[in-house]
């Protein structure tokens, strides 16, 4: 597989190989915090941060012998730890669990409407839907300060808590946020 | 995001690279009534292997584009570390989105919403130019690329050769 990370601004900028170098750094920084509360916010499908525990999750899930790749939507028993299994309906109330508190997460995101003031054309538009802010449309600020309209990026930080445009790490910021008040 | 909204966004870009076409790459629909469906032509990359070829590949968005990303496949026969035999193109940018269980790709460099159909050429094009052997796709071109390189020069040879053939 491979690393090759190009965004729209870095064609235009022509700078991709300079902020794909810059992305693997966050990328590590994210993986540092260990906090179990957001544990269960990191990752679209994961339930474990650390890569010791994906590990023992991996083997304890094979029958076999030696690791098996399984794909995440035919998984039906899930392993908190090698020891412990439970059947998949828990699995689902776990990912409700998870779910509702990334939606609690993402609720803590300021939100505020467009005035119509940015100077800048990449600034005028919502990144993900590549359509113009109406003023007085509601959007939300991420803790980069970058916006894009409420119901695009409420959808995306369900599947990952990063900024589109510029990969910063949307839980990490919160996290600090919380401890600071 | 809704699926009006998606086919919204693929008109939008579909419309911008006809009217700014982007050199390596020409864009269009396999079927013009179906906007989740692409084929584009790659031109081989110059002062690589591939230069000279011309590729044929689909790419298939979901309904949630651009928050899942699209599958790319090779319809043009390509010999390739990171395209597996059957055309699928393994790059970690068209990965769906988050932390992989294995922690083996980060969040950043897996799908984006903010990625296009350009944006994706351009990953692929970097790649024909620049293969990345960690965790190939097609282990035996992979093998070849590391350990018999003129073995691997004359397959891409011959793959570019038949894209030729087919073109004209």
């Amino acid at each position: 597989m491979l690393k090759v990370i190009f965004t729209k601004r870095d064609v235009l900028l022509g700078a991709a190989g300079q902020l794909s170098r810059k992305c693997c750094r966050m990328g590590n920084c994210l993986k540092m915090s260990t906090s179990d509360d957001i544990s269960l916010l990191r990752g679209s499908e994961s339930m474990s941060v650390s890569g010791q525990d994906v590990n023992s999750e991996m083997f304890a899930s094979d029958p076999g012998g030696g690791p098996i790749f399984q794909h995440e939507s035919i998984q039906q028993v899930f392993y908190p730890t090698p020891s412990v299994s439970r059947p998949a309906s828990t699995e689902d109330e776990q990912v409700n669990i998870k779910k509702a508190k990334r939606m609690g997460l993402i609720q803590h995101l300021p939100v505020g409407t467009y005035d119509g003031s940015a100077k800048k054309t990449q600034e005028r538009e919502c990144d993900i839907c590549m359509v113009e802010f109406c003023v007085d449309e509601a959007v939300r600020y991420l803790p980069c300060m970058h916006i894009y309209h409420l119901h695009c990026i409420d959808d995306w930080l369900m599947r990952s808590l990063t900024c589109p445009r510029c990969l910063e790490p949307v839980d990490a910021a919160l996290l600090t946020s919380y401890e600071t008040t | 995001m809704s699926e009006l909204q998606s086919s919204l966004l693929l008109k939008k870009q579909l419309a911008e690279l006809n009217k700014n076409p982007v050199e390596g790459f020409s864009a269009g629909l396999i079927d013009e009534n179906d906007i989740f469906r692409w084929e584009v032509l790659i031109i081989g990359p110059p002062d690589t292997l591939y230069e000279g070829g011309f590729f044929k590949a689909h790419l298939y968005f979901p309904k949630e584009y651009p928050l899942r990303p699209p599958r790319m496949k090779f319809v043009t026969e390509i010999w390739h570390p990171n395209i597996e035999k059957n055309g699928d193109v393994c790059i970690s940018i068209l990965h769906e989105p988050g932390d992989d269980k294995w922690g083996y790709e980060k969040a950043s460099e897996r799908w984006l919403p903010v990625h296009t159909v350009e944006t994706i050429l351009i990953s692929v094009i970097s790649m024909l130019a620049d293969p990345n052997d960690e965790s190939p796709a097609n282990v035996d071109a992979a093998k070849e690329w590391r350990e018999s390189y003129p073995d691997f020069k004359r397959k891409v040879a011959r793959c570019v050769r038949k894209s030729q053939e087919e073109c004209s």
